[in-house]
């Protein structure tokens, strides 16, 4: 399958998942006071968001647009 | 503000799975306003604000001491002894006790604590992953323009004879004020076990 055949629901699908693994990890790393915490947060949940992002940027530019999308 | 925080980021988590439930939201023009809010402009602001918290949270003297590393560092600001500069800084509140650590060893620049929270990922890299070094040091040595951010200018630092002697080799680094014979009790952590030490409200 090539990258502009991809849908945009399946790019939204992943971009989401992304996003709320990333979300989940702050959260814990907000919680837990330990130094490691930040690492975690930085290395892990930023980096799932920031992915999350780029991929839902991504699909602005990349997305095949259905037949039956909204043109006017 | 961990609360506002964890708020913004169950609101982000709640509007990112709705458009993972149903990605045709998107359709209509408002779905597409949504969309780039929830996908884009809240998850980069819940990035943003929990950098801001990490940054402010690695300030606290608790969180300095949370590190196993550290905890005899964090004895040793309740030293009983006057001669003891960290313990005396501490206790007499000269320095904020809430932030006692960030106060005397962060670089005071525009991206001081960027590189404080660098250098802080690289001790906990030494830590877990390689060798921490035994005693531990501060690369480059600690520089009196941490000390001389608050004193240089007060008064008594300033009238002192034997400061002012000196002041130019201590405002050019070029003589330590941790030097033996003036300043050179600090954080003893080989010799904590034969302290007194001070408790609060005692």
């Amino acid at each position: 399958m090539k990258f502009n055949q991809i849908g945009m629901g399946q790019f939204f699908r992943a971009s989401s998942v992304l996003i709320i693994l990333g979300l989940l990890v702050e959260i814990v790393s907000l919680l837990w006071f330990h130094p490691l915490s930040f690492v975690l947060f930085a290395f892990l949940g930023a980096i799932l968001i920031g992915l999350g992002m780029v991929v839902y940027l991504a699909s602005l530019v990349f997305a095949a647009i259905p037949i039956s999308g909204n043109r006017e | 503000m961990t609360g506002i925080l964890v708020a913004l980021i169950v609101l982000t988590i709640v509007l990112v799975a709705a458009f993972l439930v149903r990605p045709t939201i998107t359709a209509r023009i408002e779905g597409k306003i949504l969309a780039f809010a929830a996908l884009c402009v809240l998850p980069a602001l819940c990035i943003a604000m929990g950098m801001s918290f990490h940054m402010q949270r690695s300030e606290q003297t608790k969180f300095c001491i949370s590190c196993h590393s550290m905890e005899a560092y964090g004895k040793s600001l309740y030293i009983d002894d006057a001669k003891h500069i960290p313990a005396q800084h501490f206790q007499n509140h000269r320095v904020p006790p809430d932030t006692a650590c960030y106060s005397c060893h962060t670089d005071y620049t525009i991206f001081g604590p960027f590189k404080d929270k660098l250098a802080g990922v690289k001790r906990i890299y030494l830590q877990y992953v390689s060798t921490p070094p035994n005693p531990i040091t501060i690369p480059g040595g600690f520089k009196n323009a941490q000390c001389l951010h608050c004193h240089l200018g007060a008064r008594a630092f300033q009238e002192n004879p034997v400061h002012a002697s000196i002041m130019d080799t201590l405002t050019s680094n070029q003589m330590s004020c941790l030097t033996s014979g003036c300043h050179d009790t600090a954080h003893d952590v080989t010799n904590i076990s034969h302290e007194k030490v001070w408790k609060p409200g005692t």
